[in-house]
């Protein structure tokens, strides 16, 4: 409880107990917090970022097939500006590629978007990764 | 002013300045996001559903506020209730004038944009409406001197959780406005664990500073003979505790925890935390 005087506010010298209750368990929370940065503080050893395109899923829509795909960032570096290229190939050849930009990988994370092709990639060989990055 | 002639009169222009408090303090708090981009896309793109419970939050924040520090001396809830749904109506109105008049909602765009976009901002919109009118005006004599140094005695008690809502309300200011933004994310990520740190201890010497420390008018002192980490324990942790888990559902409304790995998270919420927890300081300060 905080008494306000004169424009003073002035807190009492015996307070509830669930004022203590309260500020034990926000300490106990906060210092949870600094303990868990710490250790990837100490543990994060990464110096760039590892990114791995995995395809999700494949399905028509009005101006042809949407490949939606999914980028995990396996470092604990973060990806700016990272340049996406699918293709759809055939016996090594490739019929159709596809490209996206995304704004941010953080790390330890995954991020999704999606490519539209032209033609249908069922049954064929659908390639989805990462090219180019920026550091933030 | 002109002097009231009748009662009647009197009371109709009281009315007319709070209204006008209002929409002055929706202006002072809003300006800033409703001139911030990614505010007009969340408002367009973001989920539905996350939208939704910020509005409905947004309700009893305010009813809670409007008994605390709203417009006029609210005795009952009733009117309480009344004046949050004023704030929350000037909120509206005020930011559909002004995203009308900067161009930003425009006749061609649909429903589900315009909506979504007025009513993200109204949030930030009502709280300054509500305190606008309280801490813009309500000084006049007329009504009674609430708050006036040379008023002799003034006294008056804050409960505990009425201290922590305080604090809720300085960190949600804040947040609100530098949640939204790009730059929190992208600092995050410039950031390494041991530059969090640096800003968790940081955060915590301001805030602990603002309040009791730096003398600054509607500072707080402790009861003679109680030693200085009382005040550090009882409320500056809980204080910063709060502004972390405002800033977090900050993010999580804006999108901006979305698959993205736990310490990355909560690197994010921990520079957020720091204008929160200023704001959450402050609030203690002014409100």
């Amino acid at each position: 409880m905080t008494k306000i005087s004169n424009g003073k506010n002035i807190e009492p010298g015996a307070p509830h107990w669930i004022e203590w209750i309260t500020g034990a368990v926000s300490g106990i929370i906060v210092i949870a917090v600094i303990v868990w940065i710490g250790k990837d503080g100490f543990m994060d050893r990464d110096t760039s970022p590892n990114l791995h395109g995995n395809v999700v899923k494949m399905e028509k829509r009005s101006d042809g097939f949407q490949v939606l795909f999914e980028i995990q960032n396996g470092s604990s570096v973060t990806a700016s500006q990272v340049k996406i290229r699918g293709e759809i190939r055939e016996q090594e050849s490739v019929l159709e590629s596809s490209e996206t930009v995304l704004d941010y990988v953080p790390g330890h994370s995954k991020v999704g978007g999606g490519l539209i092709f032209r033609q249908n990639p069922a049954g064929k060989d659908v390639k989805v990764r990462a090219t180019a990055f920026d550091e933030p | 002013m002109s002097i009231a002639t009748t009662r009647e009169d009197f009371d109709t222009s009281k009315f007319f300045a709070g209204i006008a408090r209002g929409i002055a303090g929706a202006l002072l708090f809003a300006l800033p996001m409703l001139m911030t981009m990614e505010m007009w896309q969340l408002g367009v793109y973001m989920d539905r559903t996350r939208l939704l419970l910020l509005l409905l939050v947004n309700i009893p924040l305010l009813i809670v506020l409007s008994d605390r520090v709203g417009f006029e001396e609210t005795s009952t809830w009733r009117q309480a209730i009344r004046d949050a749904s004023i704030a929350y109506a000037l909120g509206i109105v005020s930011c559909a004038l002004i995203l009308v008049a900067m161009g930003v909602i425009k006749q061609d765009q649909s429903a589900h944009e315009i909506i979504g976009m007025i009513a993200l901002q109204a949030v930030p919109a009502s709280i300054g409406a509500m305190l606008g009118r309280s801490q813009l005006g309500g000084q006049s004599a007329d009504e009674g001197g609430e708050g006036d140094d040379d008023d002799p005695v003034h006294e008056r008690e804050t409960s505990y959780a009425g201290e922590l809502f305080l604090m809720a309300v300085g960190a949600l200011f804040l947040n609100l406005n530098v949640a939204p933004t790009e730059e929190m994310i992208l600092l995050s990520y410039k950031m390494t664990p041991w530059h969090a740190l640096v800003i968790i201890a940081a955060s915590l010497a301001v805030m602990h500073g603002f309040v009791y420390a730096l003398s600054f008018r509607g500072s707080h002192d402790l009861a003679e003979g109680t030693p200085s980490w009382h005040a550090f324990v009882r409320f500056t942790l809980p204080g910063y505790l709060i502004a972390g888990l405002i800033s977090a559902y900050c993010l999580w409304t804006f999108h901006r925890t979305d698959d993205i790995g736990s310490t990355q998270t909560l690197m994010t919420v921990v520079i957020l935390s720091f204008p929160g927890a200023i704001g959450a300081a402050a609030a203690r300060l002014i409100l």
